[in-house]
């Protein structure tokens, strides 16, 4: 980060939230009526009762938990990122960490929504939650449904205290520079932070802390999500290789989606002398071995699982691959491992444009993954006269869409409120601590300390 | 199975429902044809809960409402279950069944339900339960009388209208008793034995066959 | 009252912290506030030592605490046997327990910070907005006991400020 940042940083940084277009007011309205016919749509399902949804015997999970691992899933771009990035000393991170941290932030929110909206008494989820009643209740520690709800409630909490602190001398600087209701409001978001060494150190330490601590939370909460498949005696579910599998696949698609949102950010808030080529570059290659990756996790399921030829599985492994999930299964092969391998190991299209195309595949071929994962097994189990097929509902295919909308409304709302690139982090990038930079880079200045 | 359904208070879900998939049969007889025509033999095997002794569909229920009781039945509290489906995938049987609307009964067949057993609303899971209801009744009457329960003393509705006498119940801890004598039997084998389900059905091979 | 000045780099900002350290005031009595970390500078590694991660293991502590008693406690209560499993399944237990483990620690972390760090501070305490729009860093005293050796020691553009 040697480069020079531009003089009006401070100024570019801060102007979505100072200046609101018409187009911002459209947009808002346009999501938030696609999101209130999501919640309109689930309201209408609760109120019908579930069989308005798809599901039946023997496919009693679908779109829903599809859609929960997804999410789940996408929230993994800012641990990677944030967390892993910031361990690393990597200093390329800093524009790009706030956005991923937002990404985790609201993508949990979402991915946790799902859970409730599948059951069929939602208005009963929090019997999930371990209180002491009259009704002498306690849940099943056993179940991986409980280790979901303890795990996504950490990670989420983490999450969220992972965003907001770094956000805090953000908000200070906001404070200072307005007046008025603003002030009062930053102020109080500042926790009246004013920027001492003392108050630094804590913050450093505070987020060193927080990033060790999220990256085993983050592996355990798409690990237990795997869980809820591997726990349970289905055809090509009771894999031992769900865990890692599941958690390669969430930051697979976690950095697809935070390409995603950057490039969306950097075309319409004009950020493009902030978030620069080599950041899409870099984002790109880790994609690139995610889709590497991954390819080898479904190699390795795949070609055990043919070997061991094993009925039950292999009846799953063949409509999968040969019978009506076919063009879904190729789909997903083609967009989430050969289209993103080539366009990413070419410097040629591994440009911002190329980043962003390949990472939309991975986002519908990671979908697609989820889906094959759920439905195929469920339909086909031990006993074949109990085999069944699934097609999506309407209220099933509105809700999903409106997710997608919730997430864009949600984001877009963010960087109005806030500034989606860290300012003291850019400018403390500039003169990193000498803890930081390695020392055959590290220049000799006056009054530095002496390391 | 109209026993079962009439004893249980389950509802019929319409032929649109069960088109999709959805009919509630706790207890299902399966059919399967054998050989060519005219030399085809029709085979049938009613599959209902297996009360398995490590049912998987137990420890994935979050709120316990799937879990063993002492007396070995494997019970649903249809109060506590919140729907999450988990015990229906987790059965490889498919012997779970989810009530997708609120039943139905028009009238005069509410008069035909039985007062013993609740019924269900929607969103909750259910299955067969060995008719728990009649063999709580027996065992009422057994203290009151101050007696133990017989071999015979409680008959599910399925066994007790089966016309050909195809299903055995009774009290698998009490060697003497009938359906205890038969599981030992020869001819006997297991549902998905090899999943490790410990289920405590036995079905017995036609005789002459393997 | 306090006293304090502000400086336009890092530079001027050491060469008074230096010359109020000349004046006796000891360390931790000069309050350094700027826009961004200044690790670079000697002056930024004031105040660096911290028991914070004593904290946050201790809060991952409690969270063990919590969660084996709760797994074990609310099991045992209510024993109901399920899948051929034990009453007290201590392999998913541990599942739980880790997570509380890590939101322990992950509390105990920012709680430390706002106590610590005196956030959400009731009295008004130094700053100067110039901080941050004008992109200064401020070296002052806060409750100086020599004020005329601290005047001169900050040099020219003393002010005085809020806090007690």
């Amino acid at each position: 980060m040697s480069e020079g940042l531009p003089p009006t940083m401070t100024e570019d940084l801060l102007r979505p939230l100072l200046r609101t277009s018409w187009r911002f007011y459209l947009l808002v309205a346009f999501l938030g009526s696609i999101v209130a016919m999501g919640l309109g749509t689930w309201a209408y399902q609760m109120y019908r009762g579930f069989g308005m949804t798809g599901i039946n015997n023997p496919v009693y999970w679908a779109f829903y938990i599809t859609n929960f691992v997804f999410w789940i899933g996408i929230s993994h771009a800012g641990t990677l990122i944030s967390a892993i990035l910031r361990l690393v000393n990597a200093g390329w991170r800093r524009p790009v960490t706030r956005c991923a941290e937002v990404i985790t932030a609201f993508a949990l929110m979402i991915g946790a929504m799902f859970p409730i909206i599948h059951l069929g008494r939602p208005w009963l989820f929090f019997w999930l939650m371990p209180y002491p009643n009259q009704r002498m209740i306690w849940p099943n520690f056993r179940s991986p449904l409980v280790w979901d709800f303890f795990a996504i409630s950490t990670y989420l909490s983490g999450s969220l205290l992972f965003l907001f602190l770094p956000m805090i001398p953000d908000f200070a600087l906001i404070r200072d520079r307005s007046t008025g209701l603003r002030r009062k409001i930053y102020g109080l978001l500042a926790l009246g932070w004013r920027g001492t060494t003392k108050q630094w150190h804590r913050l450093e330490s505070a987020m060193q802390i927080m990033a060790i601590a999220i990256i085993p939370v983050a592996v355990s909460v798409h690990t237990i999500v795997s869980f809820d498949f591997s726990m349970a005696p289905v055809p090509m579910w009771h894999s031992t290789m769900f865990g890692p599998y599941f958690v390669a696949g969430a930051i697979f698609s976690g950095i697809a989606g935070l390409i995603i949102a950057m490039a969306t950010l950097r075309k319409f808030l004009h950020l493009e002398a902030y978030l620069h080529p080599v950041h899409f570059q870099n984002l790109g290659k880790l994609l690139l071995m995610m889709s590497l990756l991954w390819g080898y996790f479904v190699f390795a399921e795949r070609l055990t699982t043919w070997y061991g030829n094993d009925v039950a599985e292999m009846n799953v492994f063949y409509v999968t691959q040969r019978g009506s999930f076919a063009p879904l299964y190729w789909t997903m092969v083609v967009v989430n491992f050969v289209i993103p391998v080539i366009v990413l190991s070419l410097k040629k299209t591994r440009t911002i444009a190329g980043c962003v195309i390949a990472s939309c595949g991975v986002c519908v071929g990671m979908w697609l993954e989820r889906f094959l994962i759920v439905v195929p097994s469920l339909s086909h189990k031990f006993l074949p006269y109990s085999w069944g097929h699934y097609r999506p509902r309407p209220v099933e295919l509105l809700i999903t869409v409106s997710t997608f909308a919730a997430m864009a409304l949600l984001y877009v709302l963010f960087a109005k409120f806030v500034p989606i690139i860290a300012i003291w982090e850019l400018k403390a990038g500039e003169h990193p601590s000498p803890a930081l930079s390695p020392v055959a880079a590290h220049e000799h200045a006056l009054g530095e300390t002496h390391a | 199975m109209t026993a079962c359904h009439a004893e249980n208070n389950i509802p019929t879900v319409g032929p649109a429902q069960a088109a999709r998939g959805r009919a509630m049969h706790w207890l299902r007889v399966e059919r399967y044809w054998e050989g060519e025509f005219p030399d085809v033999r029709l085979k049938f095997r009613p599959v209902m809960c297996q009360q398995c002794d490590a049912a998987p569909c137990e420890p994935v229920c979050p709120t316990y409402a799937s879990h063993h009781t002492a007396e070995g039945l494997n019970a649903q509290v249809y109060n506590r279950c919140i729907g999450t489906r988990y015990c229906a995938n987790a059965c490889p049987y498919n012997v779970r069944f989810f009530d997708f609307f609120n039943p139905a009964w028009p009238k005069p067949l509410d008069m035909q339900l039985n007062p013993d057993v609740s019924v269900r609303e929607v969103g909750v899971m259910e299955k067969c339960t060995f008719c728990v209801q009649r063999i709580s009744a027996a065992q009422i009457d057994a203290k009151a009388e101050k007696r133990e329960l017989k071999d015979g003393d409680v008959k599910t509705a399925c066994a007790q209208a089966c016309p050909a006498k195809a299903l055995v119940f009774g009290d698998l801890n009490d060697p003497e008793s009938e359906v205890a004598r038969l599981s030992r039997s020869p001819r006997g084998s297991k549902l998905l034995e090899d999943l490790g389900t410990l289920p405590k059905v036995t079905y017995l091979a036609r005789q002459g066959d393997a | 009252m306090s006293l304090y000045a502000l400086y336009r780099d890092g530079h001027g900002a050491q060469r008074a912290v230096d010359a109020l350290r000349a004046a006796g005031v000891p360390d931790s009595e000069i309050t350094v506030i700027s826009a961004v970390p200044m690790e670079h500078f000697e002056f930024g590694e004031m105040n660096k030592a911290t028991r914070i991660w004593y904290v946050a293991s201790g809060g991952g502590l409690i969270g063990f605490t919590f969660g084996t008693w709760l797994t074990r406690m609310t099991e045992l209560a209510w024993p109901l046997p399920t899948g051929n499993m034990p009453i007290v399944a201590w392999w998913p237990n541990l599942i739980v327990i880790f997570e509380l483990t890590m939101l322990g620690a992950i509390f105990a972390t920012v709680i430390t910070l706002m106590v610590a760090g005196q956030l959400l501070r009731r009295r008004p305490a130094l700053y100067d907005p110039e901080v941050t729009t004008g992109e200064k860093i401020l070296v002052g005293v806060e409750a100086p006991r020599d004020e005329k050796a601290v005047e001169r020691a900050l040099g020219d553009g003393v002010k005085r400020g809020g806090g007690e």
